[in-house]
C-alpha cells in the first residue's frame, strides 16, 4: 500500500514512535497524534485514508472520536481501527457507548495489544483495497 | 363446698338404690373415712383398683403408708369442716401410680358435727402426661430459639424488641426494651428504609443485606429475614427477625474480586509491556538492518524503560501481595533521596524533563520504614514523569520534589507541570487498579503509596488540573503515630 495516510492516534509516545517506523517501513505515510483534540484538528489538513485508533486516550476516548468522526459526512466512510489491551473492556465499552449513539457504525477493524505487525498490515490492506483512493 | 345434710327421714328404697347406683357408678374413686383415718364405704373404681379395703386406713391402702400422710385433706376437713383439694399420687394394688385431683367433703350428723369425710379422687393421669409434653416442647423450643446459631428477635409493632436469642444478647448485649436499630446499628431514629415495618403493614417475609454493629462496635454483614407472626384474628401482632453472619463470606468475595481484579490489571500492565518491548526489538532490529544508529538507540531506550517498568510492576504486585508491615527506624530523609537521585535524573533527562530537588537542612530524622517511604516517593516520581512525557502541549517540563519540616511534620512536596489530571481522575487516583496511564497502569502504585503514607499516620493530598500539572504533598509525622507501635522502632 504504497503512500497510504495512516493516522495514528495514540498517547504513548514509545509506541508512536514504535508505530510510524514501522508503518513507514512498510511504505505507509504516517501521522500522529496524542489526543482526540489533536486528531480532530488534523483531519482537515492531512485527509487519511485510514486511522488507528488506541481506545484509551487521556481526555476523551478513542470511542468518542470514533463516533464524532462517523457523524461527521466527510468521514463516515473512513476506515477505522482501535487498538486495545483490553479486548473485552472495548466489547462492553463498545456496546455500552455505540448503545448510546445509535445508528453509529462500530469500528473496521479491532487489533489487541501488542499488536501484531503482520495482522495489522493485513488488516489495513484490506480496508484500504475496499477504499476508493482519493 | 357446701356441707352435705343427711337428712333424718330416709329416703324411699328406690332413692336409695338409684342414689346408691350413682355412687357405684361414679367414674372416679370414692370414699368415706372416719376420724380414724379408716375407709368406712368405697364405690365400683375404689373396688377395682384398690381391693375389698373397707375398715383398713386410707394412708395404707391408697399409699401404702404405715402412717398419717403429711397435710392429710381428710383430716383437715374433720378440723373445719371444708373442702380441701390437692393433688395426690396413689398407688393401686397391682402397684400402678395414679396421680389424682383430690376433693374433700364433710359429712355431718343432725347437730352438724362431721363424722365423716368422703373423699373424691379424679384421676388426672392423661393431663398430667399432656402437662409434661407441653412443657418439654415448650423446653425444646425455648432451647431451639436460644442455641439456633443466627441472631433472633421479636419485635413489636412499636419497633420494640420482646424476645433475643442467646447470639444476639452475647454479640449485640440485653435489648429488652430497645429498640432494634439502636442494637443492631446504633441509631436514635427507625431506619430510613425498614422491612420490619414493611412485614408489619403487608404481614409479608422480607429478606435483605444489612451492615451491623455489636456492641463492641465490631461492624458485621448480615442476612436478615422478617416474618409476621400472626395473632388469633389473623392480624400481625409481632415481626421475628432471623439474621445470619455472612461477614466471612463477603470478606471472602471481595478477596476473590480483588484477585480477579489483580489478576486483569496484571494482564492489562504485561500486554502494554509486551507492546513497549516489541516495539523496542523492532526499532533495534530495523535499525541495524537500515543502519540508521539513533533508531537503535531510541528503540533501546524503549526496552530498557519497559524492563525498568516491569520491575517496578513486580514489586509492586508483590507489596500488594503481601501487605507487609512497617519495618519502623529513624529515616534521614535526604540521604535516602541521594541514594536515588541518580537514577531519577537519568530517566529525566531521557524524557527531556529537569529534575530539581530542594531539601531543607533541618529535616532531620524521624520515624519510619525506609523502603516504604522509598517506594513511595519513586512511585511518585515516576508518574510525574510519565505525566511529563505524554505532555505534547509545553516545550519544557520540570519535577520538583520539595522536602522541608514544620513543628509536627515533615512535607514532601512532589510537583510537576506535565499532562495533569480531570476531576475524575483525581478522585480515582488511590483507588486500587484504577489507572490513568492506560494500558501501562496497573492501578496499583498510588493505592500502594496511599496505604504506606496511611501507615505511617500521615497524609496524602493531591492538587491538579488537566494541562497544567500535578502536585501531591505528603505529610509524615515527626512523633511516630499511635499505629506505629514504640517497641517496633528500632533505635
Amino acid at each position: 500500500m504504497s503512500g497510504a495516510r495512516v493516522l495514528v492516534v495514540e498517547d504513548d509516545p514509545d509506541i508512536v514512535d514504535y508505530l510510524s517506523f514501522f508503518l513507514e517501513d512498510e511504505g505507509f505515510e504516517v501521522a500522529t497524534a496524542g489526543r482526540c483534540s489533536v486528531a480532530q484538528e488534523m483531519m482537515d489538513e492531512y485527509q487519511p485514508q485510514v486511522v488507528l485508533i488506541d481506545a484509551l486516550l487521556p481526555g476523551k476516548s478513542g470511542l468518542e472520536l470514533l463516533v464524532w468522526l462517523r457523524r461527521d459526512p466527510r468521514w463516515c466512510d473512513l476506515p477505522l481501527v482501535v487498538v486495545t489491551g483490553n479486548d473485552q473492556l472495548l466489547e462492553d465499552d463498545c456496546q455500552s457507548y455505540l448503545g448510546a449513539h445509535e445508528g453509529v457504525r462500530g469500528p473496521d477493524g479491532v487489533l489487541g495489544k501488542p499488536v501484531d505487525r503482520a495482522t495489522l498490515l493485513a488488516v489495513l490492506e484490506k480496508l484500504l483495497d475496499q477504499t476508493p483512493v482519493t | 363446698m357446701e356441707k352435705v345434710q343427711i337428712s333424718v327421714p330416709k329416703p324411699k328404697a328406690e332413692l336409695e338404690s338409684q342414689y346408691h347406683e350413682y355412687w357405684e357408678e361414679m367414674p372416679c374413686y370414692l370414699s368415706v373415712h372416719d376420724r380414724d383415718f379408716r375407709i368406712v364405704d368405697g364405690n365400683r373404681r375404689f373396688r377395682e383398683d384398690f381391693g375389698e379395703r373397707l375398715g383398713q386406713y386410707c394412708y395404707k391402702v391408697y399409699k401404702g403408708r404405715d402412717d398419717v400422710c403429711p397435710n392429710c385433706p381428710v383430716e383437715a376437713t374433720f378440723a373445719d369442716g371444708k373442702n380441701h383439694p390437692s393433688e395426690q399420687l396413689l398407688t393401686t394394688m397391682d402397684g400402678r401410680d395414679v396421680p389424682v385431683m383430690v376433693h374433700t367433703t364433710p359429712i355431718t350428723d343432725d347437730s352438724g358435727d362431721v363424722v365423716a369425710v368422703m373423699e373424691m379422687h379424679t384421676d388426672i393421669g392423661e393431663v398430667k402426661r399432656l402437662q409434661t409434653l407441653l412443657q418439654r416442647s415448650q423446653e425444646r423450643l425455648a432451647q431451639l430459639f436460644e442455641e439456633v446459631p443466627c441472631f433472633i428477635t421479636v419485635q413489636g409493632p412499636d419497633r420494640v424488641i420482646q424476645h433475643a436469642n442467646r447470639k444476639f444478647r452475647e454479640t449485640f448485649g440485653d435489648p429488652i426494651g430497645q429498640n432494634c436499630f439502636k442494637m443492631y446499628k446504633h441509631r436514635e431514629e427507625q431506619c430510613l428504609v425498614c422491612p420490619m415495618q414493611q412485614t408489619f403493614d403487608d404481614g409479608q417475609a422480607r429478606e435483605h443485606e444489612e451492615v451491623l454493629f455489636t456492641k463492641d462496635g465490631e461492624k458485621l454483614n448480615a442476612l436478615c429475614t422478617t416474618a409476621p407472626l400472626h395473632n388469633a384474628d389473623g392480624e400481625v401482632e409481632a415481626v421475628i427477625e432471623m439474621s445470619f453472619d455472612i461477614t466471612q463470606i463477603r470478606e471472602l468475595q471481595s478477596q476473590l474480586a480483588s484477585i480477579g481484579l489483580l489478576v486483569g490489571s496484571i494482564s492489562h500492565g504485561i500486554k502494554g509491556l509486551l507492546t513497549g518491548l516489541d516495539g523496542g526489538i523492532y526499532m533495534v532490529n530495523s535499525g541495524f538492518k537500515k543502519d540508521k544508529p539513533e533508531r537503535v538507540e531510541k528503540g533501546w531506550e524503549m526496552v530498557q524503560r519497559n524492563v525498568e517498568r516491569i520491575r517496578s510492576m513486580v514489586l509492586d504486585i508483590l507489596y500488594y501481595a503481601k501487605d507487609r508491615e512497617l519495618l519502623v527506624e529513624e529515616v534521614d530523609l535526604a540521604a535516602l533521596v541521594a541514594d536515588f537521585q541518580e537514577g531519577i535524573e537519568k530517566k529525566a533527562s531521557d524524557a527531556d524533563t529537569e529534575f530539581e530537588i530542594q531539601i531543607a537542612d533541618d529535616t532531620g530524622l524521624f520515624p519510619g520504614d525506609p523502603q516504604a517511604i522509598r517506594a513511595m516517593l519513586l512511585n511518585l516520581l515516576e508518574n510525574s514523569l510519565d505525566a511529563c512525557r505524554m505532555d505534547k502541549d509545553k516545550n519544557a517540563h520540570t519535577i520538583r520534589l520539595g522536602i522541608q519540616r514544620d513543628p509536627q511534620w515533615v512535607v514532601i512536596e512532589v510537583e510537576d507541570n506535565g499532562y495533569g489530571m480531570d476531576q475524575e481522575t483525581r478522585e480515582k487516583i488511590f483507588s486500587l487498579f484504577f489507572s490513568s496511564k492506560g494500558i501501562k497502569g496497573t492501578g496499583l502504585g498510588l493505592f500502594i503509596s496511599n496505604k504506606i503514607v496511611d501507615k505511617h499516620g500521615g497524609t496524602i493530598v493531591v492538587d491538579s488540573e488537566l494541562g497544567r500539572g500535578t502536585r501531591f504533598e505528603v505529610r509524615l509525622p515527626l512523633v511516630a503515630s499511635p499505629s506505629i507501635k514504640s517497641e517496633e522502632i528500632v533505635q
